[in-house]
């Protein structure tokens, strides 16, 4: 299957081709609407997404759900199906071919996403939980196309953490991402580790978020990766609804990664914070193309948006667009975007102490990083990203217990009590 | 006469063009404290940034031996495990740098420089905490990003640990008085009389002679355009504090 060609068919010519199911017609309209992505698209201007569109894929059929194995608090889709469970019945999962559609979202490849899945694996939240999806890889060379929704009841507060496995995934593309909806007054904090450590594969990944009246989102997504690959973002917030968005990038090499976002401000009183850091060696592009925009109808709103982005390499480029788009005069909003190098200053002050020009290097870098993996309020979570991080800047951790929390002072104060 | 430590020879450096430092001598004693007087822009700080290895100074003729040898081309990181500390006057702040991992790595990079085993975490945060008491420093300071939201009284207090965790051999204190009111002026300079061991050598600059009454020189160098005009005992701060700097006129 060649995407390319799918942007010229009506919308009846696109359900026969993708055999879709009926429920996704809006799917099949809006696609043939904003047609398939290229490089002149405003969300993949950044992007190299010709020659992906234009490649001859091998399409993976997801195939039907098999044995799964009973896990703790894990949940592991392995090539688009659920491979693995927690016993834990507070989590529902089942493939449901009924969802709520977004039929204002942004990107084209949303709605392919949509169409090419038959089902959508979905995760419905009744009580208060913490659970990890594992999405695993293995077929190289494949697109493979599969989406969740995750159902997060009102009153209930919910935290993911997800990873992404591909070591034998060279060469393929996938199209997925999560529709997810927070009930009024639930909580949803989604720590999202997209780093790519082993293959070669492009992911990209299209979320919709919809975030209730009173209720709240934490999005984390962390990309440590190489390689190409984009997280493309739309959330609703209804009244007083909340989302705060942190994005952390380092890439190297000739790697292409990113974040494109949509934050609309439909309700009043909602409050969105955005805040990207990137890090950026050798050839390495990243892109932040975020816009907030707020309705006639979110009055009060409170909005704002940061990009910070380092420069380690002569090659290394930053492609950031923080954007407001705002309709009433209510509200408090701010953005900014900043791109530099090392600080002089800092670097000497390090030196000036004996640590070598690398290590202090080493120590500004995770200090930048250290803001948004230190916005984690799980300490597990936190300890496996600073490591993580360390692991993808650094090739070994050295991480300590010291530099991520406070556990030795009551070592130290144990020992001088001896 | 002592052990000469370091020996500024003929030193012309200059920053972004504009030559500050225009052939200065100085001569710095084991164990001896040396304060060096002089008014706004006369180098003291550029001289303090040339011994340290600053990235904005150009050294273009002359020498600083430091332990028989020339300095000039050396990394600043390696000045500084030879021996060389610098108090900066404005400490920069390193959001994101815990002041605890940060000094345990300095002092680890030493102690590795001198063939010591590293501190592990427990014995350095105990020898931190003891200091950080002594210093009349907040419990809390050991946990928080390198001098991110500091007072300027906190900032030299901060300073003034390192240097006592580090045990260095010469000392530069820029300015370690500005900003401070008196008690921090007191706390600091019990914690720098603290480190006078009879080997280790004091380069203070300073405006003013306030903190003079509470770390006594040995001697007294007046900078003036870029050189050393003159050297004295301690009794040239009340010359200076009577007549000024323009009453000082080179040997």
């Amino acid at each position: 299957m060649r995407p390319v060609l799918l942007g010229a068919m009506s919308p009846e010519s696109l359900m026969e081709e993708l055999q879709a199911s009926p429920s996704r017609a809006l799917a099949a309209r809006r696609l043939s609407e904003l047609g398939m992505p290229t490089r002149k698209s405003e969300a993949y201007r950044y992007f190299e997404i010709d020659p992906l569109m234009e490649h001859d894929w091998d399409v993976l059929p997801v195939a039907p759900t098999g044995e799964i194995e009973e896990t703790q608090r894990r949940i592991v889709i392995t090539d688009g199906v659920v491979t693995a469970l927690p016993a834990d019945v507070e989590v529902q999962v089942g493939c449901s071919d009924a969802i709520d559609l977004d039929g204002a979202h942004f990107d084209p490849l949303y709605y392919l996403g949509h169409l090419m899945s038959r089902e959508v694996i979905s995760l419905r939240f009744r009580k208060d939980t913490r659970v990890t999806i594992v999405h695993r890889y293995t077929r190289p060379a494949k697109l493979l196309a599969y989406r969740t929704a995750i159902y997060v009841d009102a009153n209930v507060h919910v935290q993911i953490a997800e990873r992404y496995e591909g070591e034998g995934a060279c060469g393929a593309l996938i199209l997925s991402g999560h529709d997810a909806f927070v009930s009024r007054d639930a909580t949803l904090t989604l720590v999202k580790d997209q780093t790519l450590r082993i293959g070669d594969y492009t992911p990209i990944f299209s979320h919709r978020i919809k975030v209730d009246s009173q209720a709240s989102c934490c999005l984390h997504s962390f990309d440590f990766g190489a390689g190409s690959g984009l997280q493309l973002i739309k959330a609703e917030l209804h009244e007083h609804a909340r989302i705060d968005a942190d994005h952390l990038l380092y890439a190297k090499d000739h790697a292409r990664r990113g974040t494109v976002s949509q934050i609309v401000h439909i309700g009043q009183s909602s409050l969105s914070n955005q805040r990207a850091k990137n890090i950026l060696a050798e050839k390495a592009r990243g892109i932040f193309d975020a816009l907030i925009k707020v309705e006639h109808t979110g009055k009060y709103t409170k909005a704002h948006q940061n990009s910070k982005a380092i420069l380690l390499n002569d090659g290394a480029y930053m492609a950031s667009k923080p954007q407001l788009e705002i309709y009433i005069d209510d509200l408090e909003a701010s953005h900014g975007s900043t791109t530099g190098q090392l600080d002089e200053a800092q670097l000497f002050y390090l030196r000036s102490r004996g640590i070598a020009r690398d290590e202090a290097r080493k120590m500004l870098i995770l200090a930048f990083a250290n803001e948004l993996i230190d916005a984690l309020e799980d300490e597990v979570l936190r300890e496996e990203l600073h490591r993580s991080f360390e692991e993808a800047y650094w090739g070994v951790t050295s991480v300590t217990c010291m530099e991520t929390c406070h556990g030795c002072e009551d070592l130290a104060a144990e020992s001088a009590a001896k | 006469m002592s052990t000469v430590v370091m020996d500024i020879d003929n030193l012309h450096a200059r920053i972004g063009g504009k030559e500050i430092l225009k052939g200065l001598n100085l001569q710095l004693e084991e164990g001896k404290v040396h304060a060096i007087m002089g008014p706004n822009g006369a180098g003291k700080s550029t001289l303090s940034k040339a011994i340290t290895g600053h990235y904005d100074i150009e050294v273009l003729n002359g020498e600083i031996r430091y332990k028989g040898q020339n300095i000039v081309d050396w990394e600043p990181e390696d000045r500084a495990l030879e021996g060389i500390f610098l108090s900066f006057q404005n400490p920069v702040e390193i959001p994101g740098v815990n002041n605890a991992y940060f000094l345990r790595t300095a002092v680890n990079a030493k102690r590795k420089h001198l063939g010591l085993p590293e501190l592990n975490a427990a014995e350095f945060l105990r020898e931190m905490k003891k200091l950080v008491a002594e210093l009349g420093m907040k419990p809390e300071m050991i946990s928080r990003s390198l001098n991110e939201g500091f007072s300027g009284g906190e900032k030299k207090r901060n300073e003034i640990l390192q240097m006592m965790m580090l045990q260095p051999d010469v000392i530069i204190l820029d300015e370690i008085d500005s900003g401070l009111d008196i008690d921090a002026l007191r706390a600091v300079s019990e914690g720098i009389n603290k480190m006078k061991d009879g080997k280790r050598s004091f380069l203070v600059i300073t405006h003013y002679s306030r903190i003079l009454d509470y770390i006594e020189p040995d001697y007294i160098h007046v900078l003036k355009d870029g050189k050393i005009i003159k050297t004295a005992g301690p009794e040239l701060v009340a010359e200076l504090e009577e007549k000024g700097y323009g009453a000082i006129e080179e040997a």
